[in-house]
């Protein structure tokens, strides 16, 4: 029993854990700190870049000892920039040392990483650090590294509403499909079978009663096994603010407020996989021995009572490898919500994309992250069969 | 176990008849497997059921507590009398009030894999009696102690012998107290170094009154314990006898050549029970898995 909590519950404790460290976590600032002055004098006012005359200028506040141009320095992106000359002048109520690039000198373009050093007479050294977006990058590059850097924990955040929204639906799917397998077992015999039973028109009513869940659960997996997920999340995410206005305007009292999208898209993901494992425990209930029932019903156990306490605990357990494989394969699916609006990683990440252009930089992170969590739950899903194996062969 | 119960007259079983079965059909579709069976069962009474496979010896044993709806005929078991070709709610409370009166035993066992031992045997009496737990436990422990399993309890079926299966099949069947045991084949599926642990429980079970309805093809077994044998042969009762008789002088054709097929050599199944051997009660515990 210990055992069995620290393969199942350890994981699934860390998995929590992760997405409440994601959720709460303070919004780390990819763009970093503002350049501080390392030494006293002089002191920062600003940065600026003009390209259109060659030159970079830093602003400063002038300090006790006067800075030395000659002796100053400028890099862009690690390398060390040739300056024809620097000059340094009075500039509002502080001053700005223009550096003049060499005549031959062409800045890079893109995402430029500058960095200055100012020295002073009296020999102390102040850095500034900044960066510029040299417009029209000349080499096109495949990944925007400086978006990456600046987004990613962004994007990321959105997996816990990814992992979120796919522990909610599965758990509400599994209870879908425990009624929906029940409804579509509980037909025992046809309509011709039940008349040559007893030809009792009275048996042929209760028959007719006892049919209905088996017609209601074969209508609700005939429906979302029939139509696409993402026509459902739409239908779902559209359909339930109309019924609420037509109920509404009908009758004063029914007022309700709108579902979410995120309640829209769990209700849509659960309904959908609800319908897919209905026939996964449909099977699990049918792979457990007739004998088992037969053994229930000899020692006087009513037909509820063997469900619940001898044929659902076993089917259970012969079903959680495909349950484990739904689960997964609900993680990625969880990403056609994002067109409903609901704030999780594809959703976040197209936002990115939309906004910085970079929109390959910003799927791939995306990517990276359902990887991540699919080899996560993954791993932890094989370790549960392993276990499950191990059970087995003591069986 | 002989001092719970009060001992009858030798497994003669006493004037009361607990079991009355009359004139059942039953077909599973075009197959007519029971064609009118009559018979009854007196308290006290261990009647075995022969015949060739597929004659309707599970199927019968089976309609007795409705595992089979069968097309026609009545059942009464003690006061609760079902009225086969029959539904509705009077039809389903004769049934459950006739399950409560019977205990089974299969062929393959059936124990709950997922429930240990003891909560394979308490776990009727707590859902079907509303017994205490503390008094299913209680009465758990007596029936594993009386068919020898006592240091079992907290295994799973998984972990035990075929023979200790079946022990605790016939152990959790009496913690519903029936008036009526019904035995399927019951060591059909052992080893045969297994059997005797089974059969011994089951002698034990028939010395101290239990009515019981056997079917087997143990002839030691039912020369031993039966107090009436009964063949059976395409859904009908072909002969009906002591042991003794049934065996050694048997009347009927289709019985003689049934007899030639099955009966062992000289005293070789006999001896199992009647031998006296200790036979794997417990402190032994063959085929163990761990
Ligand atoms: N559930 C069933 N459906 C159809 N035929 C069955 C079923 N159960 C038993 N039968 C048939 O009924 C006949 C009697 O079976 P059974 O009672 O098991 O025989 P026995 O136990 O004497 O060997 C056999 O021909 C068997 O094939
Ligand atoms: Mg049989």
């Amino acid at each position: 029993m210990k055992h069995r909590f620290v393969s199942i519950g350890v994981p699934l404790l860390a998995a929590l854990l992760m997405v409440w460290a994601l959720a709460l976590a303070p919004a780390a600032s990819a763009a970093g700190t503002p350049p501080k002055p390392v030494g006293s004098v002089p002191s920062s006012v600003g940065q600026s870049v003009s390209w259109g005359q060659g030159s970079v200028t830093v602003l400063y506040y002038a300090g006790t000892s006067p800075v030395v141009p000659a002796a100053c320095e400028l890099s862009i992106n690690g390398d060390k920039v040739p300056v024809a000359q620097a000059t340094d002048s009075s500039y509002a109520n502080g001053r700005q040392l223009q550096f003049s690039f060499a005549a031959d000198y062409q800045p890079p373009k893109g995402n430029l990483k500058l960095h200055a050093v100012l020295v002073t007479k009296s020999g102390e050294h102040v850095t500034y650090d900044w960066t510029y977006n040299n417009p029209g990058a000349a080499k096109p590059e495949l990944l925007d590294w400086p978006t990456i850097r600046q987004f990613w924990w962004y994007i990321a955040k959105g997996g816990a509403l990814t992992v979120e929204l796919t522990v909610i639906s599965i758990c509400f799917a599994v209870v879908f499909a425990l009624f929906g397998a029940l409804g579509r077992l509980s037909r025992t015999m046809s309509f011709k079978e039940a008349w040559d039973k007893y030809r009792s028109w009275g048996f042929m009513a209760l028959h007719t009663l006892r049919m209905i869940p088996y017609w209601i659960a074969t209508f609700y997996t005939s429906l979302f096994r029939g139509t696409p997920l993402l026509l459902q999340i739409f239908v779902i995410y559209y359909a339930i603010p109309a019924i609420i206005d037509y109920m509404h305007a009908r009758y004063s009292w029914f007022n309700i407020p709108y579902p979410s999208a995120f309640v829209s898209g769990c209700a849509a993901l659960s309904l959908n996989y609800g319908a897919y494992l209905t026939e996964v425990f449909r099977a699990g209930i049918q792979a457990v021995p007739k004998g088992q029932t037969e053994a229930a019903w000899a020692l006087g156990l009513s037909g509820g009572q063997t469900q619940r306490r001898i044929v659902l605990p076993q089917a259970f357990k012969i079903v959680i490898p495909a349950v484990g494989n739904d689960f997964i394969a609900l993680i990625k699916d969880t990403s056609l919500v994002s067109t409903i609006t609901v704030n999780e990683l594809l959703h976040r990440a197209q936002l990115v994309g939309g906004r910085t252009l970079q929109f390959l930089s910003a799927l791939l992170v995306a990517a990276a992250v359902y990887w991540i969590l699919t080899i996560f739950f993954s791993f932890w899903q094989a370790r549960l069969e392993r276990r499950m194996e191990h059970d087995r062969a003591r069986a | 176990m002989s001092q719970t119960m009060p001992a009858p007259a030798a497994h003669g079983g006493s004037d009361e008849v607990l079991v009355e079965v009359k004139g059942l059909h039953k077909s599973f579709g075009q197959l007519h497997v029971l064609k009118g069976v009559d018979f009854v069962v007196h308290r006290g009474e261990v009647v075995v059921l022969l015949g060739p496979s597929g004659s309707g010896k599970s199927t019968l044993l089976r309609c007795i507590n409705s595992l089979e709806e069968a097309q026609q005929g009545t059942i009464r078991v003690g006061d609760v009398t079902v009225e086969c070709g029959h539904w509705g709610r009077t039809y389903e409370k004769s049934v459950h009030g006739v399950r409560l009166q019977c205990g089974m035993v299969f062929q393959d066992f059936n124990l709950f894999p997922h429930k240990s031992v003891t909560e394979n045997v308490v776990e009727a009496p707590l859902l079907v009696k509303g017994m205490k737990k503390d008094a299913a436990a209680k009465r758990a422990r007596e029936l594993l102690e009386q068919v020898g399993l006592s240091d079992r309890a907290e295994y799973y079926p998984s972990q035990i012998s075929g023979g200790q299966k079946q022990r605790v099949a016939i152990a959790r069947a009496l913690a519903m107290d029936p008036k009526l045991m019904l035995f399927d084949e019951p060591t059909s599926a052992l080893d045969p170094e297994l059997i005797g642990e089974v059969l011994l429980v089951m002698k034990d079970l028939a010395d101290a009154g239990m009515t019981m309805i056997v079917v087997t093809h143990e002839m030691g077994f039912a020369r031993d314990v039966a107090s009436r044998c009964i063949f059976m042969d395409e859904g009908v009762f072909v002969e009906e006898d002591s042991p003794e008789n049934l065996f050694f002088h048997p009347r009927h054709e289709r019985t003689k050549s049934f007899l030639r097929h099955i009966l062992p050599k000289e005293g070789d199944n006999v001896e199992r029970v009647a031998g006296g051997a200790p036979l794997g009660m417990g402190d032994e515990a063959p085929q163990e898995m761990k």
